[in-house]
């Protein structure tokens, strides 16, 4: 507290604004080339309302070559950046002497004087009848306190928040196009807000994607990893890390992604169990090389049919054990092999899984991993007619797909029946008799042509 | 007045028809085929809503326009087949008839289906084929039809199909072929009795990978998809045969390129066929 005829010295007070090129002073100092005795009082005193980083981004389209120079902006050109925008203007008249410190310049402080001060340093061309107040150019009266910030005068009334016209608290204040804000007007008039969250971002900005983020809010839209050390590429209007690009890109481009470490495949990729790979990631199971796109997973062996199984070889490897082994025996088969139901087997080792006669070669029905000869197959699982959906006592017509019963295989148009004689065409595996057909308009008719080669066809009893 | 409603109808056409159905009533033949008689009105065929036993009732290629309410009468009737017609509506009574196992409307011109439509107890088969329908014109049950095992709604309009069809337990066939669909519910993924998927001639770039539990590949199954604008992994596999694209489907690296395709997903491709020349189109309000 001061009283008039005080002679206490007279301290300064922590009014202060913000200035960007300040900030931009400390983050070189703090770079360590900066010797500027200043820079220590504005970080303490400071009330940072965040400095600016504008990340670089790059469209898709011109990403191609130049991936890797995409970075973020550092400290210093952010200032200086032509884009950004500038709204924490200070006149020029201001700046250097606008950090009131100790360690610079008493002159330069804010400060509540008597008119009887001595500090002639302030006073020694100024009298009371020549000093008007900054905001209501009134003059003062003798003994009145006056707050004298960076060689402006005020009433202490006078001195407040341009948008809530109370005092400072604290006495800090942030100056932006000559006016004076107190710190939470400020925040609310000029402040960034978040582009995720909608809050104030204090500290570190960053400017992205015509927004403003803090760093933790600022993520990639794929994976969530943060950006803002990272760098982004914006690719239809998201902003995405590198890795979720290139996935990205290389889907849009019909390329593969290795299901192991999810990079880009760029050479042929290896399918085992169902997925694709950098071949490089394996080797063979027998001599251990490392494995190139020509390495064979092999199958279903002996005993095994599940997909967790198999096995990568390399070509020469694969070559020399290329003896397929009986599904049955799992003996080797060196003679004819038949191969069905995913295994190989002896010709007199494939037999019925009913009968256990060997099919030699004669037709096999397949029903959930078993083999049954004609009779069996029927016997066992009996055919439904498609039109009365009854199991087939008799005789079974088979085509396209389906069965019938004797008394229902009919043309689906005109229900009229036919037989194993008569010749039909198939609509979505449907049969019509040739007199329905006939009747099918041409562009139908031209594009069942085109789809399912509409030959006519016969029924098998 | 004296009045002759029948006066206008040709009286060869009205002999042929009757004809057939005196025959049917004299002999009890519980099937009635009056195919391609130049019928164009029910009225031709007089006392056919009062035979009650007959269980098949084959009209196709006549020019049938309007369906009266009384054919639900024919209680008996199990198969009603009504291809290549005029029909525009159908009554709401139809879904009642206790015993209709296989519908065939296929090739009419209708634009919807009544309210009520999936109510029919037993239906079995259902073919709408080539008509005007599309994701609309299904009435709000039309998916607890649970007894349908073949459903045709080939050469239709449909760009999506609700995800209701998931319902349809039973189903064993289900056609699509040459509609506008621009993707597939993953919800057919639900249908696991089906063996017969008809996908061709539509504007599909993906499958849901959904599809991939389903046996489509077994040696009674069937999966078309040819003429459709494929993204290119699965059209790879495509060439080299249906087997390859249920594999790759079921793949991790598929559900990753699909999940991606589906959040990146452009315009649809355009439409394949152009139907305006379709004889559904020819509607008598037009
Ligand atoms: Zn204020
Ligand atoms: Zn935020
Ligand atoms: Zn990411
Ligand atoms: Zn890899
Ligand atoms: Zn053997
Ligand atoms: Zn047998
Ligand atoms: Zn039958
Ligand atoms: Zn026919």
């Amino acid at each position: 507290m001061w009283h008039s005829g005080s002679s206490t010295p007279v301290a300064p007070l922590a009014l202060q604004s913000l200035d960007h090129s300040q900030l931009y002073q400390r983050r070189t100092h703090q770079m360590g080339d900066g010797n500027d005795p200043r820079t220590e009082e504005i970080d303490n005193l400071s009330p940072s309302t965040g400095d600016y980083e504008d990340l670089s981004e790059q469209d898709w389209a011109d990403a191609e070559n130049s991936l890797s120079s995409i970075s973020i902006s550092s400290g210093q050109m952010s200032y200086a950046k032509p884009t950004r925008p500038t709204f924490l203007k200070l006149s020029s008249t201001n700046t250097p002497a606008l950090f009131p410190t100790r360690s610079v310049s008493e002159t330069s402080s804010p400060l509540y004087m008597h008119e009887n001060s001595s500090n002639s340093r302030i006073t020694g061309n100024m009298s009371l009848g020549n000093m008007f107040c900054s905001r209501c150019n009134d003059g003062f009266e003798p003994h009145e306190k006056i707050v004298n910030s960076n060689g402006e005068l005020w009433h202490t009334q006078c001195f407040v928040c341009a948008q809530c016209f109370r005092p400072f608290p604290d006495g800090t204040f942030y100056e932006f196009e000559g006016r004076k804000y107190c710190e939470h007007d400020f925040h609310v008039l000029f402040a960034p807000c978040c582009g995720k969250c909608g809050e104030f971002v204090i500290g570190r900005v960053i400017k992205a994607m015509n927004a403003n983020w803090h760093p933790r809010c600022f993520r990639c839209e794929s994976c969530s990893k943060e950006l803002a050390d990272l760098g982004f590429i914006r690719n239809q209007g998201r902003a995405l890390c590198h890795e979720c690009n290139a996935q990205e890109k290389a889907v849009g481009l019909g390329k593969y992604i290795c299901h192991k470490c999810h990079g880009v495949i760029d050479e042929k990729p290896l399918r085992f169990r169902g997925e694709v790979y950098h071949p490089y990631h394996f080797n063979c199971a027998s001599c251990k090389v490392e494995l190139n796109s020509d390495a064979r997973e092999v199958k279903s062996r002996p005993g095994f049919t599940s997909n967790e199984m198999n096995e990568l070889y390399c070509l020469r490897c694969h070559d020399k054990m290329g003896i397929p082994i009986c599904g049955a025996c799992r003996r080797p088969i060196e003679e004819r092999v038949v191969t069905a139901l995913g295994k190989h087997w002896h010709v007199e080792h494939f037999v019925c899984a009913k009968c256990e006669k060997p099919f030699l070669g004669h037709r096999h029905y397949e029903k959930k991993g078993l083999a049954y000869c004609e009779t069996h197959y029927h016997q066992l699982f009996g055919n439904l007619c498609f039109v009365c959906n009854q199991v087939i006592a008799g005789d079974v017509f088979t085509a396209l797909n389906k069965a019938w019963c004797v008394h229902h295989f009919a043309c689906s148009v005109c229900d009229q029946k036919m037989n194993q004689k008569t010749k039909f065409y198939e609509c979505d595996l449907k049969p019509v008799c040739k007199k329905c057909y006939d009747k099918y308009p041409a562009e139908v008719r031209r594009r069942l042509r085109k789809t399912h080669e509409a030959t006519p066809k016969k029924a098998t009893v | 007045m004296n009045q002759a409603p029948v006066s206008c109808i040709p009286s060869p056409k009205m002999s042929k028809a009757k004809k057939v159905l005196d025959e049917a009533r004299s002999s009890g033949n519980p099937e009635l085929d009056l195919m391609e008689k130049g019928i164009s009105s029910f009225e031709e065929m007089p006392g056919l809503l009062n035979m009650s036993n007959i269980t098949r009732l084959t009209l196709s290629h006549n020019k049938i326009i309007d369906i009266p309410p009384g054919l639900a009468n024919l209680v008996n009737l199990e198969i009603l087949t009504l291809f290549n017609n005029h029909i525009e509506e159908l009554p709401v009574s139809l879904s009642s008839m206790p015993k209709l196992r296989i519908l065939n409307l296929g090739m009419n011109r209708l634009n919807s289906l009544p309210r009520g439509f999936g109510a029919f107890p037993v239906l079995e088969v259902l073919d709408l084929s080539y008509n005007n329908l599309n994701e609309e014109s299904f009435p709000a049950n039309f998916f607890i039809l649970d007894t349908l095992r073949a459903l045709y709604l080939g050469d239709n309009d449909f760009e999506f199909i609700p995800p209701e069809i998931g319902q349809l337990k039973n189903l064993q066939i289900l056609v699509l072929r040459d509609n506008d669909l621009i993707e597939l519910p993953k919800e057919i993924g639900d249908l696991t009795r089906l063996r017969e998927l008809h996908i061709q001639g539509n504007r599909l770039t993906v499958l849901p990978p959904e599809i991939g539990q389903l046996d489509l590949v077994s040696n009674k199954s069937v999966l078309k998809m040819d003429y459709n604008p494929w993204v290119a992994p699965i059209a790879d596999q495509l060439q080299v045969g249906i087997s390859h694209v249920i594999d790759y489907i079921r793949s991790e690296t598929y559900r990753y390129l699909f999940s991606r395709h589906i959040s990146v997903r452009g315009p649809p491709p355009p439409k394949y066929i152009d139907k305006t020349n379709k004889l559904s189109r020819n509607r008598k309000s037009n």
